[in-house]
């Protein structure tokens, strides 16, 4: 059979080939078809259409990296620290890797999780729940000891990363002015919001291709970053301290809703303090009202009332209308303009320009107010700043109110002498204050420290500053509304303002009590605002609430500074204190 | 006086060159020998610089050499007679696998003989021609329809055994080279049409009864890969990018992002044709397609050139089933075809198919090498 097969196809060798030689011409004709289609499926994928895969593959391979620092301090001006950062740990799990590892498995080590982070068992759990996920915090800026005791808990896919965490030292005390961060350091509210870029630096960046593993294999181009910065501000941590203290007391004391002050260099322009109260603890920020964390020194703007008297019988000296000497009759005691009325609590007849600021007579600033051209007076108003910020450059600082008209009725004018049809913030009447008290020379206002004094820029004469400054000395005196603003030992200047707060349709039963001074009269140094806000208490008038408060802040600040005396008058205890007695 | 020495000596049956005594085709063995270096230094790229891996593969692809040459020297008729009890083991083997094999990566392929495991399918991979060539020739060429019927049966019992391991790519590769002997044998063409027909109306079953849930997986992720890209697209979506990512000139030799830097899977076995395009670039490929259309070429131009119909039968199937290899590996890491498990033949690091192959490459030599032998018998 089989000799008989292979006698068949020998027999047939000659005439087969033929037939067969075609075919596998044929087959290799395939092949080369088929080796050409391949090679024109690479040309499409490598030549063609290579720019969506390269750009694929540098996807998948090519990482940003950015190497952040810890955010820097933030320091009052004698280097004490306001806000510093603290290393702490964030806890966090890749729901893969528990899946995969069965991390879920082991129930008391969940639980002790759990109760070390104050959570709950199933609501931690649920956290994990979803496989896909590779990436869930279960706490962040949790304390070192914590975190030690998670890392030996060991549950498979439960990490720790570093972070930083924003302490604040001072707390309450420049809760406002500091402002805070969220949970990522990154700033929110005041001085940690304005300086954030230059508290953080820029993180230095890496551009490094990683492979399949996570693991960098090549840094492709590398970007040093800036270091962070510390920042150090005017303030002076003892001077806050002061007036937060006495403001927090004088708020309890007076049922205020809130009281803001204002302590500032007049030959500088620096803010040595500003508080607000009442405030709250920054460094655990649960269940805090809005309203606390607002800085209302800089927010929020009143009418200023009588305290704001002083610039109107500047603009008449500036102007030339009256002497320091002049007298003005405000006899008797009221005036009609236009249609309104315009009084004093008492007639007060014929008075000289100290005893208008001393007894705070409406009748004579309205007159004095009148007594120069309508554009002077607003001039004058614009000039020392009333309608502009103070330059701090702070976050929510108000410009005030001011409604700039074409025409002027004479009422509005004499308000206008007397601090209504205005509003201003603590931080704009501490400016005014600081230049009357450097005798005419117009700063900004600033909160960060600097070597380089900033220029400033005459607005008013210094003759007629300080012939004003003298006469807002007389308001401390016998007889002044700002007796109990007197600090013993040193001569002090300051006006009292008590305004009503405007209502929708008119003026409400709310007040507004102001104190702003200046002090050591004889060389003004320091200015100081107090502002209290709706005192609901049996007292209600400036020199009942504001005064004495700024008394406080006043004398505290002249002590710590080491500034020294200027009250001739008072050469000893006894009599200062013998005084007293005599108010 | 010269050209009369040549043309005598070429014309003398006796005179032999020393290759040819050795039986070995001077021809094939270079292109074969310049492929395995293209593969040493991509394997060297692909298994992130190993010389140990080097090594290894050297050790193969000289076992592999020395049993070509070994194969080599088996007289053809021997082979001819013994094909058939050569596919009877090895389609008793592939029972035996399915009875009692050692399972390994999820398939049941491995048969342990006490002191050797292999895949019996390997065997099947030159059995599987040996015994169509040899059956079809026992006839008159072209084929007649019960001939070229039992020829299928013979290709389809192995096929349909090693598709149950299961291994689709190997029982592909043996179920070609079945079919391509049948084919160069002469089956008509309306049989083919035919065929086609069958095999299309025969896809719905085999998707429904005889593919496994993974294989399955694998064709409707070819299909699109996008589905699923971190999962079962992963492969094709993450080869694509390397081979892409070469561009015209590739990235260069050892440059390969995706391949060095472990995107890509499998990348010194089955998938080292991407970790080859991304750094050698479009021309790298071309070059490549060219050694292997060379060495195809050859082996087909031994297969016409050899004298009885079983040699010209084995071998152009042969040569075919390297060709098959080639297309669906290189198919399915380019993303025309799905991915099954076939190796870039003599580049993809690697074993027992290797030394099968090199096998084949025995018996393209022996047939080269031995027609004179033949014809004057």
């Amino acid at each position: 059979m089989t000799r008989n097969a292979t006698m068949t196809s020998h027999a047939k060798e000659r005439v087969v080939p033929t037939l067969l030689q075609w075919r596998f011409w044929v087959v290799v004709g395939a092949v080369g078809m088929v080796f050409l289609g391949l090679a024109f499926r690479a040309a499409y994928i490598q030549v063609i259409a290579p720019d969506n895969l390269i750009a694929r593959s540098d996807s998948t391979t090519i990482r940003t990296k950015e190497t952040p620092f810890y955010r820097g301090l933030i320091t009052d001006r004698n280097g004490e620290e306001l806000a510093v950062s603290v290393p702490v740990r964030a806890i966090y799990a890749d729901p893969k890797v528990v899946h995969r590892d069965d991390g879920l498995a082991d129930n008391r080590r969940w639980q002790a999780l759990a109760e070390v982070l104050g959570q709950k068992v199933d609501e931690l759990k649920a956290k994990v729940a979803d496989p896909t996920r590779r990436f869930v915090y279960l706490q962040r800026q949790v304390s070192p000891a914590m975190a030690d005791y998670v890392e030996q808990l060991d549950i498979p896919g439960i990490y720790l990363r570093n972070e930083s965490r924003r302490y604040y030292p001072t707390g309450e005390v420049t809760a406002q002015l500091i402002g805070f961060t969220d949970v990522d350091d990154k700033g929110l509210e005041g001085i940690e919001k304005l300086y954030n870029n230059w508290l953080t630096g820029t993180p230095a960046k890496r551009k490094i291709r990683k492979d399949a593993k996570g693991r960098q294999v090549e840094i492709i181009t590398e970007e040093e970053g800036e270091a962070p910065h510390n920042l150090q501000l005017t303030i002076d941590q003892r001077v806050q301290a002061l007036a937060y203290r006495e403001l927090k007391k004088a708020v309890h004391y007076y049922k205020a809703t809130s009281a803001s002050a204002v302590v500032a260099d007049v030959n500088t322009g620096e803010i040595l303090a500003m508080v607000n109260a009442p405030s709250f603890n920054p460094n655990n920020r649960q269940g805090v009202s809005a309203h606390r964390i607002r800085n209302r020194a800089l927010t929020d703007a009143f009418e200023p009332g009588s305290s704001v008297k002083p610039l109107a019988v500047l603009s008449a000296l500036e102007f030339g209308s009256v002497k320091p000497d002049s007298i003005i009759d405000t006899s008797p005691g009221w005036m009609r303009l236009g249609g309104s009325l315009v009084q004093d609590h008492a007639n007060m007849g014929k008075i000289d320009l100290a005893d208008i600021i001393k007894h705070s007579s409406n009748m004579g600033t309205s007159k004095l107010a009148l007594s120069v051209p309508k554009q002077f007076l607003i001039d004058t108003y614009y000039d020392v700043g009333l309608m502009s910020d103070t330059g701090t450059n702070l976050i929510g600082e108000s410009s005030g109110l001011f409604h700039e008209q074409n025409r002027w009725s004479d009422f509005e004018l004499a308000t206008l002498s007397f601090g209504y049809h205005i509003s201003v913030t603590a931080m704009q009447l501490t400016r005014l204050y600081t230049i009357i008290g450097s005798g005419g020379i117009k700063r900004p206002l600033h909160i960060i420290h600097s070597d380089t004094k900033s220029e400033g820029e005459r607005v008013l004469s210094e003759e007629n500053t300080r012939a004003v400054l003298h006469m807002m000395e007389s308001v401390l005196e016998d007889g002044g509304s700002g007796k109990k603003a007197r600090v013993p030992g040193y001569r002090v200047a300051g006006k009292t303002g008590t305004s009503r707060k405007a209502v929708a349709g008119g003026y409400g039963e709310e007040y507004v009590n102001i104190f702003a001074g200046l002090a050591p009269a004889s060389d003004p140094q320091l200015a100081v605002v107090v502002l209290i806000n709706e005192p609901h208490g049996d007292l209600y008038y400036a020199g009942d609430t504001a005064a004495p408060v700024f008394g406080k802040v006043m004398a505290g600040t002249l002590q710590l500074l080491n500034v020294p005396p200027d009250d001739r008058k008072v050469s000893s205890l006894a009599s200062n204190s013998g005084d007293s007695h005599a108010n | 006086m010269l050209t009369a020495k040549i043309s005598k000596d070429k014309l003398d049956p006796n005179k032999r060159s020393l290759l040819q005594m050795i039986h070995v085709d001077g021809w094939l063995l270079l292109g074969l020998l310049v492929l395995m270096g293209v593969g040493l230094i991509t394997i060297y790229s692909a298994g992130g610089q190993d010389w140990h891996l080097i090594q290894r593969q050297l050790i193969r692809l000289g076992v592999a050499t020395i049993v070509m040459l070994a194969v080599a020297q088996i007289p053809v008729l021997a082979l001819r007679r013994l094909s058939i009890y050569f596919y009877g083991i090895g389609v008793l083997m592939l029972i035996a696998v399915l009875a009692v094999g050692d399972v390994g990566k999820g398939a049941q392929r491995w048969l342990d003989l006490g002191f050797v495991r292999f895949q019996p399918s390997e065997i099947l991979k030159l059995a599987v021609p040996m015994v169509v060539a040899w059956y079809i020739s026992r006839f008159n060429l072209p084929p007649k329809l019960p001939q070229t019927f039992a020829g299928f049966i013979l290709a389809a019992i192995p096929t349909l055994l090693i598709a149950k391991q299961p291994d689709l790519g190997t029982s592909l590769l043996i179920a070609s080279s079945g079919v391509f002997a049948i084919f160069l044998a002469g089956m008509s063409w309306k049989l083919i049409g035919a065929v086609t027909v069958a095999v299309s109306g025969f896809t719905p079953i085999m998707w429904f009864f005889l593919m496994q849930d993974y294989q399955k997986q694998r064709v409707l992720t070819f299909l699109n890969p996008e589905s699923d890209p971190l999962g079962a697209g992963y492969h094709i979506i993450q080869s694509q990018i390397a081979i892409g990512s070469g561009g015209l000139q590739g990235k260069g030799w050892l440059q390969g992002t995706q391949s060095q830097l472990e995107f890509l899977p499998e990348r010194h076995t089955d998938f080292i044709f991407a970790v080859f395009s991304e750094e050698f670039g479009f021309f790298g490929v071309l070059g490549l397609l060219a050694i292997y259309s060379y060495i195809v070429v050859r082996g087909m131009i031994i297969a016409i050139n050899s004298q009885d119909a079983f040699s010209k039968l084995l071998a152009g199937a042969i040569t075919l089933t390297f060709f098959v290899y080639v297309f669906v590996n290189m198919g399915m890491v380019s993303g025309i075809l799905p991915v099954v498990g076939v190796p870039l033949p003599l580049v993809s690091y690697g074993g027992t198919s290797m030394v099968t192959l090199m096998a084949g490459f025995g018996i393209l030599m022996a047939i080269s090498t031995q027609k004179r032998l033949m014809s004057r018998s």
